[in-house]
């Protein structure tokens, strides 16, 4: 089992939808995206975020589901609702803070992103972030994950929007606060 | 070459009853390396998996290149080819009948010789593109001139490369995109990059753009736009569009000004510094703000920033090379590293962003008006004897040059050229000046089409011919780096469409000069042909074998011999391909673009690309998560500009120039400069914005000025919200 964790930096997006495209192609995910993409200010600026499901350690999705329809796998990816349990009533999809399960009204079924769990089950990145053309998705290991935590000290003392102390209830996936630059030495 | 900072090692995931087969995306010039997918029980790809080990992109890929594969089983596909009798039907998709390959090539053949009997032989005319292998590209100047034999050939690289390469040519003796890998951009301490939307037009350029910043490097962008690029930059240098010349000459100022120059360097390596500094001296920051509405402060500070930098990479693309002064906005901007010695050696150079997918090898071997294999030159006497003993021609058989892509168009309306063999190009989107460009397509007596798509083109011919997609053809072609790649057949030539490399030669041997193609069945064996040809010339590509590019990843020209590996980067001896030499620095005096602003017209309007959309596109506006994403062109207006034409987001309105006049949606976004005003150019018919564009040619490269030309906005009363 890998021990890779899929690390954003929000900053780094172009939007170019590259891992909404990638989405559509991974094994089991019926060509239909997991993930999104948001304009942050359209009239302003060409400023966009992805909005990846974080895969929460108690996820609300899974808590609020009436039906254990959403499994956690052993890597922590919170998977997408079982067809054969999941009953329709979309309490995940209000649940998640983040909005991420979508509900598919002819399949009466939820589904989510399972950080393409037959590709991370043996830490092959996922699709997303196997593709995204700026870094703003890495797939990173324990070790690189530390290295960027040394790298980005931000000055209130925090790094990422998802570790402790998280800003919402602790999430796999960790994404880096706004300000990577903020304080970066210059070369010359 | 060591290995990347970011490379790892990473498998692939393959699926039962499928196999991967690593190629390159069709797209773009970073040609980013990708495996298809292809289901073994049918022969047919079916998906995409990354390629991590390619150098380059290291398995990153933009959208475009994800959903690449999706062109290949695409409903739209021409399945065999298709005949018009009804030539008043031209410009429509109405009136075609399928066709057998027999019929169709005798057809085309017969009304060939009928034409050139009547009107001599170069009443034909050959219009092709470099979206296409180095073996497409080779064989298709040897086919207008051995087995048409007519002078009138040219390409869709007027429109993409031209200006790049004749700034290099003029500046450096030789016409390569980049003096550096691809690799070295993360290395380097300082990006100037000018003219180019790399976020959207080179996406996986990016994760490298970015690491220059992460390790405390600079990023200097010049731009109209605060491209995805620029919002990060450290100076976003906000030109006035067609204003490049007066940066670039206001950078040299202030680098010779502020002592950063390399006197050695310039004494021993280049010639004509005197001339140009003496020609810089009035680009004072004052006067270049005063041209280029930039704010002298940051002029001031980018010279400063690009002058301290222990190494550089200067960067560009069409922004500034699509102008009517194109080449001397090329030759301008290498000035920079020429006078500072910052080209010759890893991490500092000049890099340009190709455009086509192979805009670099094909402008290489002979698809030019005036070019040769082996970027030999028509106007050489030897060039010409070499390539005609080699080819097995009489030399007094070779036709004389012809004239660049867009002066075709009115060679057609004059009756000059009466026929026209169009590949791998849409014009009728991708020219300036549509009406134009339109009314000569139907001025011509014949017209045959190669394309995998009905594209708009294609619906003024009266021969369409069905070809083959990159995914089903064996070849190579040769990236932005340089580095010559290749490509895989991952599946059988789609129903009845052929290579074009095929129909090429079907058509010289009933043209009777089968005797020069026979021997050609494969493109194995044209690239052998195209190797040998390229002994001895600029890009020689004499050492280059499929074997070699396997095992290297790519080879870098020029590789004169099997024993060597190639040339990642260029000029390490500080020696320049000029007679003597040493490269040179151009004293360039500013002009204005070819039409300014006035009362009438009193915006810019400036045109470019989206990150779904490629070229025309023919292809990317099929495939429907790219078609999703971006479906029609909008027309991005600043906020003050809006509210001064009392126009509101998404509203129609009319775009008006001395050309034509289009209707498009307004998309309102402060990341533009007031005075300025973009539309993207993928759409045809009425929603083409080259309906707009200026055909103003650059006097060397021929490229029109798509980047610059005045416009007007009008406000349509009672047409709100009708998209």
């Amino acid at each position: 089992m890998g021990k890779s964790v899929l690390y954003i930096e929000m900053e780094n997006c172009i939007g170019c939808r590259s891992c909404l495209a990638a989405c559509t192609q991974c094994g089991g995910h019926d060509n239909r995206n997991r993930n999104y993409v948001y304009e942050v200010d359209p009239f302003n600026s060409r400023q966009t975020i992805p909005l990846m499901c974080l895969h929460c350690v108690n996820p609300a999705c899974a808590r609020s589901c009436p039906a254990q329809a959403i499994q956690i796998a052993d890597t922590g990816a919170v998977l997408s609702a079982l067809v054969e349990k999941c009953i329709g009533c979309q309490n995940c999809t209000i649940a998640c803070p983040y909005g991420i399960p979508k509900f598919d009204e002819e399949q009466n079924l939820m589904y989510k992103c399972d950080l393409c769990y037959d590709r991370t089950k043996d830490d092959i990145p996922p699709m997303c972030a196997s593709v995204c053309p700026t870094n703003t998705l890495q797939w990173l290991s324990e070790e690189e994950l530390a290295e960027k935590q040394a790298q980005h000290k931000l000055a209130n003392g925090k790094w990422t929007a998802s570790m402790e102390p998280a800003l919402e209830g602790e999430t796999n996936v960790k994404i880096s606060l706004p300000g990577i630059l903020q304080g970066k030495a210059k070369l010359f | 070459m060591p290995k990347d900072k970011f490379f790892k090692e990473i498998p692939n995931v393959v699926h039962p009853n499928e196999k991967l087969v690593s190629t390159h995306c069709s797209y773009c010039g970073m040609q980013c390396g990708m495996k298809l997918r292809v289901d073994t029980t049918q022969n047919k790809i079916i998906g995409v998996e990354p390629r991590y080990d390619f150098p380059v992109n290291l398995g990153k890929m933009c959208p475009k290149g994800v959903t690449a594969y999706q062109q290949v089983n695409h409903p739209d596909r021409i399945e065999r080819p298709l005949i018009r009798d009804d030539a008043s039907l031209k410009g429509t998709p109405d009136g075609f009948r399928e066709a057998s390959w027999d019929e169709a090539l005798d057809l085309i053949v017969k009304r060939f010789k009928e034409l050139q009997d009547k009107y001599g032989k170069d009443t034909l005319s050959v219009y092709s593109g470099v979206s296409m292998t180095n073996e497409k590209c080779y064989l298709t100047g040897k086919f207008a001139r051995v087995a048409l034999q007519t002078r009138y050939i040219d390409y869709n690289g007027r429109f993409c490369m031209s200006s790049a390469a004749a700034g290099f040519n003029r500046s450096l003796g030789i016409d390569r995109g980049s003096t550096v890998p691809w690799t070295d951009i993360n290395q380097t301490d300082c990006l100037f990059i000018a003219g180019s939307n790399a976020a959207e037009c080179h996406p996986t350029s990016m994760f490298r753009i970015w690491e220059v910043q992460n390790r405390g490097g600079y990023l200097i962008v010049a731009d109209p736009r605060e491209t995805p690029l620029a919002r990060r930059a450290d100076i976003h240098l906000d030109l006035r569009p067609g204003t490049d010349l007066a940066l670039a000459n206001g950078m040299v100022h202030l680098l010779i000004k502020n002592g950063h120059i390399d006197e050695a360097f310039i004494r021993n390596h280049t010639n004509g510094f005197e001339d140009t500094a003496e020609l810089v001296k009035e680009f004072t920051p004052e006067y270049v703000s005063e041209i280029t509405g930039i704010d002298a402060d940051k002029i001031i500070r980018a010279a400063d920033i690009y002058g301290r930098a222990p190494e550089a990479i200067v960067m560009f693309c069409r922004g500034v090379e699509q102008q009517s002064k194109g080449t001397d906005n090329v030759s301008g901007y290498t000035n920079m590293a020429l006078i500072t010695g910052k080209i010759g050696r890893p991490k500092s150079g000049v890099a340009t962003f190709t455009g086509q997918g192979n805009g670099q090898g094909g402008r290489e071997h002979g698809q030019k008006a005036d070019q040769l294999p082996g970027y030999r030159k028509m106007d050489n006497p030897d060039h010409v004897r070499e390539v005609a003993c080699m080819w097995g021609i009489p030399e007094e058989e070779m036709p004389q040059k012809g004239v660049s892509a867009y002066e075709m168009f009115q060679l057609m309306i004059d009756k000059t050229i009466r026929a026209n063999y169009l590949l791998c190009s849409n014009p009728t989107v991708s020219a300036p000046n549509q009406h134009h460009v339109r009314e000569a397509f139907k001025s011509l007596d014949f017209m045959v089409c190669c394309d995998f798509y009905l594209s708009e083109s294609a619906e003024y011919a009266d021969v369409v011919l069905p070809v083959s997609t990159w995914a089903e053809d064996d070849g190579t072609t040769t990236n932005l780096e340089g580095r010559v790649i290749r490509h895989r057949q991952a599946q059988d030539w789609y129903a009845e469409s052929k290579p074009d490399w095929w129909i090429q030669i079907e058509i010289a041997k009933r043209m009777g000069r089968g005797q020069y193609f026979e021997h050609l069945k494969n493109p194995a064996d044209i690239f052998d042909e195209l190797r040998r040809m390229s002994k001895g010339g600029t890009a020689d590509y004499s050492g280059i074998t499929y074997e070699k590019i396997d095992e290297q990843n790519g080879v870098f020209w020029p590789c004169t011999d099997e024993n060597t590996q190639g040339t990642p980067h260029l000029f390490l001896d500080k020696k320049f391909y000029t007679k003597d030499q040493r490269a040179l620095i151009c004293a360039l005096p500013y002009r204005p673009p070819a039409e300014e602003p006035d009362a009438e017209y009193p915006l810019r309007l400036t045109t470019g690309r989206v990150v779904f959309h490629y070229l025309s596109g023919n292809q990317t506006r099929r495939i429907p998560f790219l078609k999703a994403m971006y479906p029609d062109p909008l027309l991005e207006v600043h906020p003050e500009t809006a509210k001064q034409y009392g126009i509101e987001h998404d509203e129609v309105v009319l775009l008006k120039t001395r050309r034509g006049e289009v209707r498009y949606k307004v998309k309102i976004i402060a990341a533009i400069r007031p005075d300025t005003v973009f539309v993207p150019y993928h759409w045809g018919k009425e929603e083409s914005v080259n309906l707009l564009t200026n055909p103003a040619l650059d006097p060397y490269s021929r490229m029109p000025e798509f980047k610059a030309c005045a416009a007007q906005i009008i406000k349509l009363e009672g047409v709100l919200h009708n998209g």
